[in-house]
């Protein structure tokens, strides 16, 4: 991985490491949204709200529409791409590691077993 | 800013709780298994110092290219056969790795491997879910 690309993943963790944007981001799955709409169910100011909203665009995570003036917000897919691939290949390394091992225990089980019949 | 992101993996082998403690210390197992695929974990570049504050190191290096990567780690708990743990100090934080390993009576072992730390949080399972659940929406995007 090259340190861009790395540099732009702790920009999207970063911003997907707070319950309130997660949040949000759980919001727009289901379709876009304006900040007004957004703020609804937090116990937050909508400008409050349009600091979390400037992090998750920063990160590529979402994007606001220049057309209507309410520029509602949505998801940006391609975002999130780069974190999937990140946790699955973390999950994935930790399986094959293990997978490994049950191999190199096969192995010693062999082993014991023809030790077993030599003696 | 950041909180601390967590991720677990489980797994039940065929073996003894001793043997499997001794798989992940042991640097003439640990050659046999540690490295990702595509890679070879040289028994001359394992360092282990089994003790709390010892030293856990694997270098591991790409069959391909022959870049290496080293895992520089110190122990925390070590207690054979239950636990194991270790921090990584040069990730952002000190990811902390704890390996438990529970006999299942019956010849084999459960053996879970917990992270604190990790960085970038999101493995936590929680959060898998809805990285799934953003996938399934991509999709979607796609297919329309």
């Amino acid at each position: 991985m090259t340190t861009a690309v790395a540099d732009e993943l702790s920009l999207t963790f970063a911003a997907l490491a707070d319950p309130t944007r997660r949040a949000i981001l759980t919001r727009l799955a289901a379709g876009e949204a304006t900040v007004g709409q957004l703020a609804a169910p937090f116990a937050l100011t909508q400008q409050a709200i349009s600091k979390h909203i400037k992090v998750l665009e920063h990160a590529g995570l979402i994007s606001r529409s220049r057309a209507a003036q309410a520029r509602p917000c949505r998801l940006e897919p391609a975002g999130f791409d780069a974190v999937a691939e990140w946790v699955g290949g973390h999950r994935q390394a930790w399986h094959e590691r293990y997978d490994r091992l049950d191999a190199h225990l096969a192995t010693l089980r062999g082993t014991e077993q023809n030790a077993g019949q030599e003696s | 800013m950041t909180q601390a992101g967590e991720f677990t993996y489980r797994r039940t082998h065929h073996a003894m709780r001793e043997l499997l403690f001794d798989c992940m210390t042991q640097p003439e197992h640990l050659t046999h298994f540690w490295g990702p695929d595509g890679t070879t974990t040289p028994i001359d570049g394992i360092t282990v110092d089994l003790r709390p504050g010892g030293r856990f190191e694997t270098t591991m290096v790409n069959i391909a290219d022959g870049g290496q990567y080293t895992m520089r780690a110190v122990f925390l708990a070590v207690e054979r056969p239950a636990l194991l743990s270790w921090r990584e100090a040069d990730v952002e934080g000190g990811m902390v790795t704890t390996v438990s390993f529970t006999d299942l009576g019956d010849g084999r072992t459960e053996v879970v491997t917990h992270q604190t730390n990790v960085p970038s949080a999101y493995a936590s399972a929680g959060f898998e879910t809805s990285l799934r659940r953003f996938g399934d929406y991509v999709t979607t995007i796609a297919a329309g």
